[in-house]
């Protein structure tokens, strides 16, 4: 059994990681002056970020998690609102995974 | 494409932080915060599955607020802690962060320390995908990001206070929606960013390199890979 002292040592070791985590970029970007190249970097990075999250994860998931990520694309695609997207594809989901996909 | 070129121009603009620009952020993110809440029961049931008392689980969720991390540590959760461990464990999952908010340094930096270190105490992956959207059409007001943050950490510490009390529930059927919500939000985020040939080059890249160490290393590192390599693949393009 973990006892209350160490545990709240435990949360305060993750909290004060976690905000280095978060405050550390932005930091590290005042150092450098923001060249027109940097900029690109991370202007793709952002999206890369978010590919990165999200491809393996789809990949390796149900069929219908690729069928959820298609239809908010698609709905995207002719849209452009990312709520309708992620509603129809979340329902889509729901909807394959209610008829057994 | 040279119409979302102004887009970056305004964006340039004085950045600021208020009250009303949070709001909105907050009024935006609603419908990903509720998928925030199932979420949050499942950390809570599976921390309590852990033994982890639900006053340490609830406390963990409102100051860490880091849903991944907080999922990984679970199984360290062992006496006597590994706090070194735990450190290395969640480092390596939210080191993510530190590029998240290099990305947006451009944008934060125009912000007064304080009020910058306030919006980014909230920073996860949603806030970042909706920050960097209203930083594409040209807002201005960092709120967003604050806003965003704030709706998403009600419901997940409601939920995990629901799921730490009332012991393991909802497992699996939570842990889908929020999957599906995240990716579709995300793929929806990716395809309004879409601007032409030019990206495939780095999304592409990004795609791989994420696949590839996703079957190589340790669980979070995939996607430091692939954003690395995404932005090194679009700042090689650049010149071109």
């Amino acid at each position: 059994m973990v006892t209350e002292t160490s545990a709240v040592a435990g949360v305060l070791v993750m909290v004060l990681v976690t905000f280095a985590t978060r405050v550390a970029g932005v930091w590290v970007m005042s150092h450098f002056p923001i060249t027109p190249r940097l900029e690109a970097f991370l202007k793709a990075m952002g999206s890369s970020v978010l590919i990165a999250i999200i491809v393996p994860a789809t990949v390796s998931g149900a069929p219908r998690l690729w069928l959820a990520v298609g239809a908010a694309v698609l709905v995207m695609a002719t849209t452009r609102s990312a709520l309708a997207a992620m509603i129809v594809g979340t329902a889509a989901a729901g909807l394959a995974r209610s008829i057994g996909g | 494409m040279e119409v979302r070129e102004r887009g970056d121009g305004a964006g340039r603009e004085r950045v600021r932080l208020t009250l009303r620009g949070t709001w909105r952020g907050a009024v935006e993110i609603v419908p990903i915060a509720l998928f925030v809440l199932p979420f949050g029961i499942a950390f809570g049931a599976a921390a309590s599955a852990k033994a982890v008392p639900p006053e340490i689980a609830v406390l963990m969720s409102a100051t860490v607020y880091a849903g991944a991390s907080q999922f990984a540590v679970l199984d360290l959760w062992l006496a006597p802690l590994p706090l070194g461990m735990l450190a290395v464990t969640v480092l390596a999952v939210n080191a993510r962060h530190i590029l998240l908010g290099a990305t947006l340094a451009p944008w934060l930096l125009q912000l007064p320390l304080a009020r910058r270190l306030l919006a980014l105490s909230v920073l996860s992956d949603a806030n970042f995908a909706q920050s960097l959207a209203a930083h594409e059409r040209g807002e201005t007001d960092a709120g967003v990001l604050l806003g965003g943050g704030l709706a998403m950490w009600f419901p997940w510490v409601f939920g995990t206070t629901l799921g730490a009390s009332s012991g393991a529930l909802l497992g699996d059927l939570s842990r889908f929606g929020f999957d599906a919500v995240m990716a579709t939000y995300f793929a929806a985020i990716l395809c309004g960013r879409w601007q032409g040939r030019r990206d495939l080059a780095p999304w592409a890249t990004a795609a791989v390199a994420s696949l590839i160490a996703a079957n190589l290393l340790a669980p979070g590192w995939h996607i430091i890979a692939g954003a690395l390599a995404g932005g090194l693949a679009g700042a090689l393009a650049h010149g071109d």
